[in-house]
């Protein structure tokens, strides 16, 4: 990855093992309204965000960093030039794989594209086998396998279940719908890095000092762990679906001029689709505004 | 926690109620050695019998495990403690609250009744001395209104247990 500031915030874990509160920590909220105002402001940050938020004109960006950076400011003019608007999605540490969700599920309900959705069923089916070979018993992962399954048949109109645009939208925003898709999104993730540990684990050892599969447990199954490029290339070949991250950061270049990283995040080669939409440019149509800690998703011009 | 305001609790959502059936039926089939569940009409609330392994501190010891379900489980943790008389043990307060990561921030739901019970019964095993945590009386002095552990910030930096 070209970018400096590479999403380090992402790649914290948390201690992996059996622990004791911290003594001194205990002295400073005796009192239980403490938590219970901590969980309130946080429930009260959340909803100012829904999960997956209006299509958002760029300039709503501009507007939010008017008196700041202006750096992000001359990026923000660059990043105008090829990408027309923003939808924003909560930051609960799930905004990658909700992105993910709703810019894959939002492409396929405008494109109609049956040879995709066939393509990713049957991906979608050796994930299920490739977790099973991993131990993971079925009814663990299989409900959630399940919603993502039906979602993408709804999208494909003409059917009893079809769902429009607008549905799409409110079902990406009802809790435990989305937090579904999410973690079936989670257990692809972590499947693929488990299958192909040789290949992810120095990533992942510079990343956390872990284990492969402990870095699984801890950092990609449970729901609000971020997600950084090892997450972004596990399910993208998982799923043979290329995704482009556009990073919006302070680092500038060195000739002093400004411009907008992007990385492409493509399949391994024997996993590219054939007949696929993408294909033929190999441009991905999965496109995730990336700024330090989070990620919304992009809209070309 | 108290018996109360668990049972107090939202009964289970119907996704809920399947995925707890699997993991009875799975159970039944193939429980996690040292522990015995005896199966109830109580599918919300599950009362595990664990026995230290031989070996350990808790060698032919026998304590009791509950386990409450939420409505979302397996989205959410289920809660798990030790019913009195909890064992002696580091991150085992005497109310019975656990500090285990797994049962508040690091809960997936890949996560199952029987892995719940064999990283328990892995933290007991690891221990070299019966004691409670430093902060037992404190702790549990906070919790008598009936606090469920998770609502307790937890912090987790000692993994040497």
């Amino acid at each position: 990855m070209e970018n400096k500031e590479a999403p380090l915030e992402d790649g914290e874990i948390k201690p992996m093992s059996v622990s004791m509160p911290d003594l001194d920590e205990w002295g400073n909220f005796g009192d239980d309204d403490i938590m219970q105002q901590q969980s309130a402001i946080q429930a009260e940050e959340a909803k100012k965000v829904p999960f997956i938020g209006d299509k958002e004109p760029l300039s709503s960006l501009e507007a939010e960093y008017q008196s700041g950076s202006p750096i992000l400011l001359e990026k923000i003019k660059v990043l105008g030039e090829h990408y027309a608007a923003i939808r924003r999605t909560r930051g609960d540490g799930n905004c990658f794989f909700r992105s993910f969700m709703f810019s894959y599920l939002e492409h396929i309900l405008e494109y109609q594209d049956q040879t995709e959705v066939d393509r990713i069923k049957a991906k979608v089916e050796k994930c299920s086998k490739t977790l099973q070979t991993l131990g993971y018993l079925e009814f663990t992962f299989e409900d959630f396998f399940a919603l993502f399954l039906e979602l993408l048949d709804c999208v494909i109109q003409g059917k009893e279940t079809s769902i429009s645009h607008e549905e799409l939208v409110l079902r990406s925003r009802d809790q435990s719908e989305s937090d579904y898709v999410v973690m079936f999104f989670r257990f692809v993730t972590s499947g693929e890095i488990q299958k192909r540990s040789e290949f992810f684990e120095p990533f992942i050892m510079g990343l956390s000092n872990t284990t492969v599969e402990q870095f699984c447990k801890s950092a990609v199954e449970p729901m609000g762990e971020e997600s950084d490029h090892v997450h972004i290339t596990a399910l993208s070949d998982a799923l043979g679906v290329p995704i482009r991250v556009v990073y919006l950061d302070r680092s500038s270049c060195d000739n002093g001029g400004v411009s907008v990283n992007h990385h492409d995040f493509i399949p391994v080669a024997d996993d590219l689709p054939n007949a696929s939409t993408c294909a033929e440019t190999n441009t991905p149509y999965i496109r995730l505004l990336y700024r330090p800690g989070h990620y919304d998703i992009l809209y070309p011009k | 926690m108290t018996s109360s305001s668990a049972s107090a609790r939202k009964a289970l959502s119907k996704i809920a109620c399947n995925r707890l059936q699997k993991e009875l039926v799975e159970w039944q089939v193939n429980p996690p050695a040292g522990f015995k569940h005896k199966v109830t009409d109580n599918l919300q609330r599950w009362v595990i019998e664990v026995t230290g392994a031989p070996g350990t501190l808790y060698a032919n010891e026998t304590y009791q495990l509950q386990v409450d379900f939420p409505e979302h489980y397996p989205m959410e943790a289920p809660q798990v403690i030790f019913l009195h008389p909890a064992p002696m043990h580091p991150h085992i307060y005497s109310n019975g609250h656990i500090c285990l990561d797994i049962l508040y921030d690091s809960w997936s739901p890949a996560m199952t009744v029987s892995s719940i019970c064999i990283s328990i019964l892995s933290m007991l095993s690891s221990s070299t001395v019966k004691q409670r945590p430093e902060d037992n009386d404190r702790y549990v002095k906070n919790c008598r209104n009936g606090r469920s552990p998770k609502e307790t910030r937890w912090w987790f930096h000692d993994d040497k247990v």
